[in-house]
This record gives C-alpha cells, structure tokens and sequence, in this order.
C-alpha cells in the first residue's frame, strides 16, 4: 500500500506549509494519547512547537486567550476551556486538567459552545400582541411588566405574584431571586430544586 | 452528596437507586468504572427500567416502581436479622435503633418480594453483598424523590448506610447526584417557598438575621407583606403554583395568583402540565425571562405574556456550587450577544422600577463579588462564612493543582485545601469539608461529627429514652470534649461562635446521634405506602396513602381521598418518565442545538416487546398516552426490554406539542427548536411528596390505545 | 514508527455521545454527517454495550485501495485523509469500508457536492494548514497543534483513547490487566 502514498508539493503556491508534508508530518510522530492526564493539550503543544519551524503559526488563533468557566449543564460541574478571540468564542478546547471532569463532556457539555452559537437564542424583548409575536424596546418592556406587577401588588397583594427562580443562574443571582421576593413581600418563589 | 464525585473511586461497592447516572452524570461515570475495574466494586443498580446505567452494572435489580422504600428496609432488616451491619457505629453514633429494628422486622424477604416484585433471595443476596463490600457508596437521584413518599425513601437510603457504618468514610456516603448545573447552589441559597437562604426558615428569627445581613428594618419589611402570618407561611411551590390560580384543589391564601415570573425555569418539567396550561391562560401577566423563548412562551395563547432574554451564563460570571458542594468560578466568555441582557442587570432594572433599589443594595457596589460577600456574611448554617470570591476564583484558577482521588490541592496557592472549598467552610482559612460527617479529621481540617439538631434527649413513644448525643470517646481529633455535645448557642447568627468552636477543635453545630426515627416526619421510621395510584390494588388496603394534607404550601393536597383502588382496571399500566441524555430539565436549551436535536429528535414510549404485541403495536407507530386526570399525548413506539410489561416510559424533556396539537406557530418567528415533541409531564399522574410536596413522576398510571 | 489509532474500550463507553457531538461542534459539521457514531448492541438487555465508531484510520485502509480517483492517502503517522479538491463522490470507499466510515453529504454545506467526508483523526487536509480552506473542508487542524482529537479528549468516561497505537494499547492493556484485580495504584 504504501506505493499509494501521495508526495505532495512540500509548500503551497503562499509558501506556507502544509500538513501533508511527510517532514511536517514527523510533529505527530510525537507520542499524543488523549487519555494519558499527564499529557495535556498545552504541554503537548509546548513540546511540539518547538520543533516547528519559526514561520508555521502555532495555531490557528494567534490572538487568543483562554477562558476557564464551567458547563451550565448538570451538577457534575466539568470545566471547560473557552478560547476567545477579538471577543468571540472561537472554540471549546479540553480542559483535561480539571479535577473532576479531566476534560470530559458529555453531548450537551461537548457542544457547551452552542449556547452563545445557537440561532434559536431570543434576540430581543418580545410581547404578544393580538396573538402576534412584537418585538419591543426593553425600556418598554421593562416599564409594562414593571408597572403590571405593581398594579397586581396594589390590587390583590404581594401574594398574587408567583415567581419561578432558577438553578441555571449564579449563586449570587439565586440568592437575589431570593431577595427580591423578599422584598416584594412573598414567599411564593420556587426553583426546580423542588420538583 | 456527602462525598464527592472523585471519592466514589475509593468505594468497594457502589449502589444505585432511582439514579440513572450514565444518562444524567457521564462525567461522574469516569470515577464509577474506576471503582469497578481497579475495587472490584460491584455496581448494584436498583431500578424499574433497565437503564444504560444498568448496562454497566454488575448486579440489576428490576422494582416495581414505587417500592423503594419496603425494598431499602428489606435490606436493612436483613442486615439487622443476620447481624451484618456495624454495631460499633450504630452504638456510637446512631439514634432510634430499636425503633427502627421493630419497623424493619415487618419487611421480610418474601413480604419484600411481594411488594416489591424483587425475589426474595436476591433482597438477602443483595444486603449480603452491602455488609460485605465496605464501604460503599449509595447515590439517588429523582428516580427515588419523585415519589408521595419521597421523603420516605430517601430517609430510608440514609438509614441503610448508617446500618453499614458508611457515613463519613471515604468510599462511603449518601451521594445525590443533583440535576442542573447550580441547583445546589439555589438550593443553598433558598429560592425556595419554605425558607430564607441557608435554610433558616420563615421564623421570625430567621427574618431577623436576614434583615441584619439586608441592613434593613424588620419592621419594613414587614409591612412589604399582606401580614406577619404570611410572611412565615411557607408559600406556593414549583410543583402546585398554577393551583393558586385555576384552583381545582382549595387554596390557603387571600387572592389567587394573577401574575408568574419564569426566571430561567422551564414549565415543562411540571407534572399536571395540561392543568399548568389552564393557568397560564387564566393569568393576568406572564414573564419569560431566559436566553431561548421556551416551551412556555409557545403556550401562552393569550396577549398576556412578555419575553425578556437573558444572557446565558458564559456571557456574565458567578459563583456555581456543584452536587459535591464546592464553589467554582464560572468566568465570563464573551459580551452577551443579540440584545440580551445579563439576569443581574434584568433584576436591577426590576428592583429600580420597584421602588427599593437603595435598601436592596445596600452592601452590594460590584456584582456579584459583593453579593458573593453577602452571602458568606449571612449563610452561617451551612458554613459559608469561607466562600469569599477571591477564595472560589483561586481555586478555579489553579483547578490543575488538586489531586484526583481527594481533590486536595498538593502544594501551590491552594496548598491543603479542598477542590472548590465544599460546605461548610466555616471560616476565611477553612480548608472545606470534602466527606460530610467524618470525624477521622479535625474540624478545622475538614472533619465533621452528626448535626446536633433536635436536641440531647429524646423519649420514645415507647417510653424509652436515649442520649441524643454521640458516644463518649467519639469525636473529632483535637476536639475539646471527646464525646458528644450539644450546638454552640448562637452559631447560626454569630461568626465568632463559630469560630470559637474552630478554634475548641470541635463543631459548631455539635456533636450529635443520626436519627433513625425521626418524629417530626408523617412516618417516624419509613414505612411502605402504595402509590395513590397503584397497580396493586390488593395492596393499598395494607399500605394505605396518608390522610388529605390541607394548606399543604397554601393548596388542598390530596393523598387517601386520590387513591382509587379501580383505577387500575382502566389504567393498566404504569407510567414512569426520565432523562435521555441528549436533553435537560424542560428541553429548552438542549433542543435548540442541533445537534442534539439531531441525536434525539423526537419523543417516544418505550414498550415492553410483550405489551406491544398484546396491543397490536409496532416500532414506530403513535400511540396516544391518557391519564387519569384526561391527559393525554401523543408519541411514537419505541419497543424495548429496557421495561418490563408492566411499565412504559416516556422521556420528560419534550415541549412544543400540546396533546396532539403542533405549538410550533406559537413561537416568535424563526426560534421554534429544532426538536418539538409532547411534554410528558401532560400524562404523569397527580401525587405529591407529603413533606416537599416533589410531584410523583416515578409512579402513576397510564393507558395507552393505537393513535 | 508511530501510527495513529483509536481504540473504544466498550466497558467504558456510557453512549453519551459526548465524541460525536464534539467532533460536530470543533469542525462545524452539518446536520447529516456524521464523522463518529455510537453504536449500541444489545440495547435494554444485559450485555449492552456501546461503542463510538468513526474512521479506525487502517493500517492497510480498504478505501485507498478502491479509490479511483487516488483522492484517499495515508500519512507517515497512519492518519488516512481525503483529498477533497480530488475526490469525485463516487461511494467506492463506501462499500469498501467495514466500518461506514466514508460520509456523502447531500448539499454543497460542507465541501463540494457529493463529495466524501470522513474523519480526519483532527489532522485537517491537505489544504494550506489553518488556512480558511482547511478549516472549511476538513475542519480543525489539531494534530498540528500538537493537540489530541477532539472526541477522545472530551469522553465522558475516557472510554475512547486516541493517539499513538503503542501508547494507547499500552493504556489499553495495562486496563484490562488491572481490571478487578483490587490494585492500588492509579490507572486512566
């Protein structure tokens, strides 16, 4: 089989190389096991870009730094790599270092990314007008619920409000569900910690 | 979870129940197979549904749904009749054994097997194997909650590893393998109807601390309620809101609700959901406040509804508290992208528009350091005095340095602390607790005795008394009393009581017994009960429900006057429902990426091969689901062992139909997900938790017919 | 001399699909393709197992063979990739493959019409490395970051080893040597 190996052009028509180039190809020969944890993704790269040479970018994003943060899926609390660029997430790159996850996800975490990529995200404040979807301004948006639920307050009590809190939020912003029931004057304020 | 996820590679045996943690926890798998390839640990999983988790068991033990509780005290009493379990540690650290022990005998091997379906020698084979693997790990999830006796069964699953001595041993634990990302953390922080943040409750007291952490007056806040009476009253829960506003079962408050808030909450994930629906349409305002329009959006067909996006969590920053209580740092990726806005800056503007902004961030200039400050100012019950935010983002930040077996930091900034500083880290130099109730370390090193919380005598029914406290000679290393002791007055509102009792080597909170019988639940000791639903109905005459709950969280719950023996008769079969691993909670999230919807794209019943037949079915075919309660849905056939022929199960994370009807023109343009598919929550059965009120997804009846 | 390989250990595989979705994430590959799969056998029975499958990257590759166009090549380090500008979509490698490895997407969306896609071990093509080119036909080029392939580095369970034959089978072994043996010492 090996007669049907290709030997390419050693550079392209730019001058930069290419993978295919059987000396470029020697980079791999270098020992790359994905389950090994002594063995991360950085001090793989470190080892082989030194035998780079000087003018193959190390990566395909010169500019970027990463950004360590946790899935917002399930309660195992994997970390996640975020590579971000110009600020835009780039890429989800294995945080095989994390004491818990060792770089693993599931399909939800392996596509983490999708939250911020996802064209189903809401774009802007709606309401349902005449039983059409409008968008609107958040000022008035804010203003209108604002105002609805203090007119509610005023008519019925603070009790007539129900407010569904969250366990996909921070702490910090749990907590201020919590206190902004509080303040409203109920103890009608759940999350999915019940259910 | 007592334990962590990392300590489960110590266990010697590993028992699941109502837990499907290959679908829900992947990621927790890693440390499970470890225990079983290099322990040799058997993995018990005790499940109706042969689940992918079951695939990598070595031991799996079909139950009828809803028996938990009479198969965990099976084994408990076998382990008391055979004198397996630990009686150094029963002695020691155990309260209400003999009244457990009377409990228990009722729950023999065959009278198990009955109630249970599980045969009888495999009750003794499986209790063996648990005194004969130590320690080993038991770990539930909602399979074992979601149930009119949830409390029971999860009170049963504790019982049992006390039985074993496995409390506050590596290796050992109850691990609950919780759901969302951060639902420990909104736990701790109470978004929840029965109590302030740190579970201290709607007491006076309890409003008192707050309102001195808040800097506000009490007697201003208040006035902010309809009276003092509801301001201690525990209010609606995310189970039974909706009731406060249709009404069917009585509600217990001045005015119905007019107005409900989705603050990332998804609806579908609520049992009744056909009734839930009726709500929606009946409420005067209904705001959606989340990154996707949601399932909810679509079913508001009223001009009563507002959708505000919110960023999703990569686009603002946070502290997240995993199931293994430790804080993570959840830094901020990118700028919220579109027009959307973070869930901090929503609630500003809301707080703003209300009219208390200044008294409501009062301690609070930078969020969320400051409110991350706040917090360990005021949660002193659970020990988050230490959770300060240059304490959690250093342990982000050096995550690489913390071994994988105790996730102690070896050397480095974080040098001897616990990964994430777990609860309680009860002060700025706590190193956290990583296994709850150990008492091998120091209490300043991450050690902890049994809560001392109901006292230090308690005198039976019987007549019996007991010492409430631990033994003499059992304490924590250093501790100043080497037995047990009461809680130190004032530590859940003074930090310097707390570390006072640091510093005196012991507990804040004391040194206590765990309780077997526990007198302030329905069932001091858990005892069996048929699902109100039940396919038994010889049964309920035995284990009947409880009485009615009226003022249950301000609504009329009905527990003896809903279990209808008959039912079964046109009801034969039973529904249980669960995750897939492609989706999460309500679907909203997941079923908006496309390659997930691509993996899961649609809803189905799984079908035992045997009903199918029986029924005329094939793969592939749409059946209609009906309850009792006139719900019903549509879905596809999906024939399987994974349930016997008793059973069918549906997954829950679907939204989009609405009993055979398509939603999807009722989302804004262009964002309907890529999967729809029928909320099974519209067909799982009416039933609640008699102490959270949980809905009962795991038992229930269903009848299905060719669609 | 090193040769790349993937290895499924199927006690380990939970089916979460973890690899399948981070392939699809890291290159951005449509909805339809699907360079990696888990496979399930046995499904609701004991002996249930799972395995992920995508190109085992053959030592003697079946497809090279058939390929007419010569559009298949194997680097030294046992990577086997297409040559997309070359291939004409026939399906040869298709039929040849034991594995159903070879892709055919029904669009223009990911390279050219009808051309086969299949996985790159995350090694890119034999376009200009990080040039828009490569990215667009064949996805990340990891390997030449001297990072490990997207789906082995994100399982759930470290079920799928990828890298060196030597060292993952070395992992392999040492596993499975080790499996219900009760020893201590720590093993991935």
């Amino acid at each position: 089989m090996a007669a049907r190996k290709i030997v390419p052009q050693t550079t392209s028509p730019s001058g930069t190389k290419i993978t295919l180039n059987p000396k470029m190809a020697r980079r791999s020969f270098l020992k790359i096991a994905a389950a090994t944890t002594a063995l991360t993704g950085l001090a793989l790269s470190g080892r082989l870009t030194k035998r780079a040479e000087a003018k193959t970018p190390k990566s395909p994003y010169s500019q970027s730094k990463i950004v360590r943060t946790i899935c917002t899926y399930c309660s195992v609390g994997c970390g996640i790599y975020a590579e971000v660029e110009n600020g835009v997430w780039v890429r989800q790159e294995i945080a095989q270092d994390h004491p818990v996850s060792r770089g693993g996800h599931c399909c939800k975490g392996a596509g983490a990314i999708d939250m911020v990529r996802s064209e189903k995200r809401l774009r802007s404040p709606m309401k349902r007008e005449n039983g059409r979807w409008k968008r609107i301004s958040w000022e008035q948006a804010l203003d209108e619920i604002c105002s609805k639920l203090l007119e509610i307050r005023e008519k019925y009590g603070p009790d007539a409000v129900h407010w569904n809190g969250s366990a996909k939020v921070s702490t910090e912003m749990a907590y201020l569900q919590r206190k902004l029931a509080a303040f409203w004057g109920t103890n009608n304020i759940d999350h999915q910690a019940r259910i | 979870m007592t334990n962590h996820f990392n300590d489960i590679r110590h266990a010697k045996l590993v028992f699941f129940i109502g837990s499907n943690a290959a679908e829900a926890h992947p990621v927790a798998m890693q440390h499970i197979l470890y225990a079983k390839e290099v322990n040799n640990a058997p993995i018990i999983v005790v499940d109706p549904r042969f689940t992918k988790l079951a695939a990598k068991a070595t031991d799996y033990v079909r139950i009828r749904p809803g028996t938990d509780t009479a198969f965990l005290m099976g084994l408990i009493n076998q382990l008391i009749q055979n004198e397996w379990y630990d009686k150094e540690f029963v002695r020691t650290r155990v309260a209400g054994f003999e009244e457990l022990k009377e409990v228990a005998a009722h729950y023999t091997p065959e009278v198990v097997e009955d109630i249970t379906g599980v045969p009888a020698k495999e009750v003794v084979r499986i209790a063996k194997l648990m005194a004969t693997h130590r320690p080993g790990t038991v770990v539930w999830c909602m399979g074992l909650t979601q149930h009119h006796i949830g409390s029971s069964n999860t009170r049963a699953a504790c019982i049992l590893q006390l039985m074993l001595g496995n409390m506050g041993v590596s290796g050992g634990g109850t691990n609950i393998f919780r759901g969302h990302d951060n639902v420990q953390g909104a736990t701790d922080m109470c978004v929840l109807s029965h109590s302030l943040p740190g579970y201290y409750g709607l007491s006076e007291k309890a409003w008192r601390h707050w309102c001195e952490v808040w800097g506000v007056d009490y007697e201003w806040m208040k006035s902010r309620f309809h009276s003092k009476e509801y301001m201690e009253k525990p209010g609606f829960t995310l189970a039974r809101w909706y009731e406060g506003v249709i009404q069917e079962d009585k509600i217990y408050q001045y005015t119905p609700i007019k107005a409900v808030v989705f603050w990332g909450c998804s609806s579908t994930s609520q049992s009744q959901y056909h009734k839930l629906k009726k709500a929606l349409d009946k409420l005067e305002l209904v705001v959606i406040i989340d990154p996707f329009p949601t399932t909810t959006a679509a079913m508001c067909e009223k001009d009563n509804v507002y959708l505000l996006p919110s960023t999703s969590q990569y686009e603002t920053e946070g502290s997240v508290t995993s199931s293994c209580r430790q804080a993570q740092w959840r830094y901020k990726v990118v700028d919220p992208i579109y027009d959307s806005k973070t869930d901090y800056e929503i609630l500003q503007e809301f707080v703003k528009r209300f009219g208390f902004a200044d008294k409501f961030f009062k301690n609070i200039k930078k969020i969320p350091e400051d409110v991350t400050r706040e917090i360990a100012r005021g949660t002193l019950t659970i020990g988050l005095v230490g959770w300060l935010p240059e304490r959690i983002k250093k342990h982000t930040d050096n995550w690489h340095t913390f071994d994988i077996d105790t996730l102690q930091a070896k050397g480095g900034p974080c040098d001897g602390e616990y990964y994430g500083l777990p609860w309680p880290c009860w002060t700025e130099e706590h190193p956290g607790t990583p296994i709850l109730y150990d008492i091998s370390k120091p209490v300043a090193k991450g050690g902890l005795p049994f809560r001392a919380r109901f006292g230090t005598e308690y005198t039976y029914p019987s007549g019996r008394k007991e010492n409430l406290l631990a033994a003499e000679g059992v304490a924590n290393p250093g501790s100043e009393i080497m037995g047990g002791y009461p809680e130190f007055k004032g530590w859940k509102t003074d930090v310097r009581v707390i570390k006072e009792a640091v510093k005196r080597g012991m507990a804040p909170f004391g040194n206590a017994r765990a309780r077997c019988y526990c007198w302030n639940f329905p069932d001091p000791v858990p005892v069996h009960r048929e699902p109100l639903h039940s396919p038994r109905p010889d049964l309920i005459k035995k284990y009947p429900t409880y009485p009615d709950k009226p003022n249950h969280y301000r609504v009329y719950t009905r527990f003896k006057s809903e279990q209808k023996p008959e039912l079964v008769k046109e009801f034969p079969l039973v529904l249980i429902t669960g995750r897939v691993v492609e989706h999460m909670g309500g679907g909203d999230e997941t079923r908006s990426n496309k390659y997930l919807a691509e993996l899961m794209p649609e809803v189905y019943a799984e079908i035992n091969p045997r009903v199918a037949n029986n029924y005329g079915l094939r793969e592939g075919d749409m059946i209609w689901v009906e309850s009792p309660e006139g719900g019903r849905i549509r879905v596809k056939v999906k024939i399987t062992d994974r349930v016997d022929d008793r059973t069918i199960f549906i997954p829950y994370s679907f939204g989009g139909m609405f009993m055979g009807r398509s939603m999807a023109a009722n989302y804004p343009d262009g964002l309907v997900p890529y999967a729809i598919g029928e909320p099974a929550n519209i067909v799982v059965n009416y039933g609640y938790d008699i102490k959270t009120q949980i809905q009962a997804t795991k038992e229930g009846l269903c009848r299905i017919r060719k669609a | 001399m090193a040769r790349m390989k993937f290895i499924c250990d199927t006690e380990r595989c939970v089916a979460c699909h973890g690899c399948v979705v981070a392939c699809k994430e890291g290159h951005h590959i449509p909805v339809g393709i699907n360079r990696r799969r888990v496979i399930i056998i046995n499904e609701g029975k004991p002996g249930e197992r799972s395995i992920s499958i995508s190109c085992m990257h053959c030592s003697d590759p079946p497809c090279m063979a058939v390929c007419p166009a010569g559009a298949i090549y194997q680097r030294d380090d046992g990577i086997v990739l297409v040559n997309k500008d070359i291939c004409i979509g026939c399906g040869y490698c298709l039929m040849a493959c034991p594995f159903g490895a070879p892709q055919f997407p029904k669009n223009s969306s990911f390279g050219a019409r009808g051309v086969m896609d299949k996985c790159t071990f995350c090694a890119g093509g034999p376009a200009p490395t990080f040039s828009e080119k490569e990215k667009r036909l064949y996805g990340q080029n990891r390997i030449a970051e001297g990072k490990v392939p997207l789906c082995a580095g994100m399982c759930a369970t470290k079920a799928l080893l990828a890298g060196d034959a030597d060292v993952i089978s070395k992992i392999y072994a040492e596993r499975v040597a080790r499996r219900g043996n009760g020893l201590k010492e720590k093993i991935f």
